[in-house]
């Protein structure tokens, strides 16, 4: 039966929750991320740096670590730089250490600056961490059929599932409008000025042919009746796989500590 | 046979323009029947076809004179999906029909019957016959952004044959593709007029038209200016001083008319230029 082969299968237990159980993780661990970044240790968010550890542990156990390692990576290298530039030139009370470049100028580390950045960078990092697992473990089609069971009008999923589908899309596009140009004599290759000016005659046809594809893509949905109204046939559905019950009573408990911890700080 | 598509005066205007892309146009088209459209670039053959489906004047607007007849109704007095059932429309760019929510090329072809609330066995049978016909099932899985122009234009007639529309309006479906992906293409089409369908077929490539169809119009700046079988309008000559294209069987046949070959009528295709060769010299030999 083609609907079986074309089901998504999924072993890994975490991997296969239902999407709203994995939103809701996603929820409860970046609200407790945020809590934890306003308790300090001198002034450092030793408890939020710890947590994002989370991230990386639950990819490894969903079985993703490749898919994400890669966003992961770029969202460390953000995050550093953030930390570097916050702490070194938004000036604030404490200096860390002073640097001496070449007996040239002096660079200051700052404290809070530091500190602030480090809060911010985590920040970063916990949410953008916790929603590329979310991304990488769930399939768009079951999180749209999720969605649909919940009432999301088939309009509002069309757009959704599009958009993912149309970035991989546009990429190819602009891969082949950039060799079209550079066979019209358009330099797209070389250093920041050589390449912004490529800029204008690489994005005007991949916008112009975006938009006019668009029509005919809409007469296409027509072709198709999807704006025919009545129950929609959904040749897939997803269904919970068993162990919601755990991974919601867990994220429950460990939000429910966090708050309580931050209670107790400012009760204490 | 009756009619299943009329146009009775039609004369129809994009918005904004003075000019009509559609003259009083006075066709009807018997059921079954397979008909080509030809013209030269702007002789409004895709607004003909817009007209036929009703995307104009619903999607694009503008002002239609006139009255364009599905099984007698007029297209303005369709509900949504009814014309969807009724014809089925295939477009140039192959990549555009891919609707973009679908992973796989079976779930592609199934989307349409999942619009239209088709039980769950059905589509699955649907489909699968259906990708059968079309020679796809190799194709089921795959995605269909990853397939070649000619995977996905058959991919494009698979899921809006599924539909089982009774009319096939198919606007130049090989303009974009090789000439084995165009010959994939016309293996369907030639399935869908065995199986009796009533196909408007838009082409440039005439000696394909004048291989399949049985009754050709002409159009030229919105109006027709010729129409009729196959053969009649293929084989006239005086339509190369309209821009319009003719198979090149018409063209060397009326050549060798001219040059004093007795040949009994001009062909209009391949076969038809080899029946008369072997005659004449069936006729040599004796």
């Amino acid at each position: 039966m083609w609907r079986e082969k074309l089901k998504v299968v999924k072993e890994n237990k975490i991997a296969g929750l239902y999407p709203f159980t994995k939103l809701w993780i996603v929820l409860f661990y970046s609200i407790c991320a945020m809590i934890l970044g306003t308790i300090t240790v001198d002034g450092y968010p030793i408890y939020m740096i710890l947590s994002f550890v989370i991230v990386p542990i639950l990819a490894i156990l969903t079985g993703i670590m490749k898919k994400v390692g890669g966003v992961l990576k770029n969202m460390a290298f953000l995050s550093f730089f953030i930390i570097v530039v916050q702490g070194i030139l938004v000036k604030s009370k404490d200096i860390i250490i002073t640097l001496n470049i070449f007996n040239f100028f002096n660079v200051n580390l700052y404290k809070q600056s530091l500190q602030y950045g480090l809060v911010l960078a985590f920040s970063i990092m916990c949410m953008g961490g916790i929603l590329a697992w979310f991304f990488g473990s769930t399939d768009n089609k079951e999180l749209i059929s999720a969605l649909e069971s919940k009432g999301m009008g088939p309009k509002a999923s069309y757009v959704f599932l599009s958009t993912l589908q149309m970035i991989e899309v546009l990429q190819k596009s602009s891969k082949t409008i950039m060799s079209a140009q550079q066979a019209r004599g358009v330099e797209t290759e070389g250093n920041v000025f050589v390449r912004s000016k490529a800029f204008i005659p690489s994005m005007v046809p991949l916008i112009l042919s975006s938009i006019t594809n668009t029509e005919e893509r809409v007469l296409t949905l027509e072709s198709k009746g999807f704006l025919v109204k009545g129950k929609k046939t959904k040749l897939y559905d997803v269904s919970p796989n068993g162990k919601e019950k755990i991974a919601m009573v867990s994220i429950i408990i460990y939000t429910v500590i966090i708050v309580l911890w931050r209670v107790l700080l400012w009760v204490l | 046979m009756g009619a299943i598509v009329q146009f009775k005066n039609v004369t129809y205007n994009y918005p904004l323009s003075d000019i009509p892309a559609i003259k009083d146009i006075n066709l009807s088209f018997e059921k079954g029947k397979f008909y080509g459209v030809i013209g030269e670039n702007g002789s409004g053959k895709t607004t003909f076809c817009n007209l036929i489906r009703g995307f104009a004047p619903s999607f694009y607007k503008g002002d239609l004179k006139g009255e364009v007849l599905i099984n007698g109704k007029a297209t303005v007095d369709y509900d949504e999906g009814d014309l969807a059932l009724n014809i089925g429309y295939v477009f140039q760019n192959p990549f555009n029909q891919i609707s973009g929510v679908k992973d796989t090329v079976f779930e592609e072809v199934a989307f349409g019957l999942e619009n239209f609330g088709v039980p769950v066995d059905e589509i699955e049978r649907r489909v699968v016959d259906i990708m059968k016909l079309t020679k796809i099932e190799h194709l089921a899985e795959k995605n269909p952004f990853s397939m070649s122009g000619g995977q996905q234009q058959r991919s494009a007639l698979a899921s809006i044959i599924v539909l089982e529309p009774d009319i096939l309006v198919i606007d130049e479906p090989t303009s974009q593709l090789d000439p084995e992906g165009t010959e994939s293409v016309f293996e369907i089409i030639a399935a869908m007029k065995a199986a009796k369908k009533t196909i408007i077929l838009v082409e440039h490539k005439v000696d394909l038209i004048a291989e399949f169809a049985d009754e050709v119009i002409v159009l030229k700046e919105g109006q027709v200016i010729r129409s009729g079988k196959t053969q009649d309008v293929l084989s006239d000559l005086s339509l190369l001083e309209h821009g319009v294209q003719l198979p090149q069987m018409a063209i060397i046949g009326d050549e060798l008319i001219k040059r004093g070959v007795p040949l009994d009528y001009i062909p209009v295709t391949t076969s038809q230029a080899m029946e008369q060769l072997e005659k004449l010299l069936n006729k040599e030999a004796k």
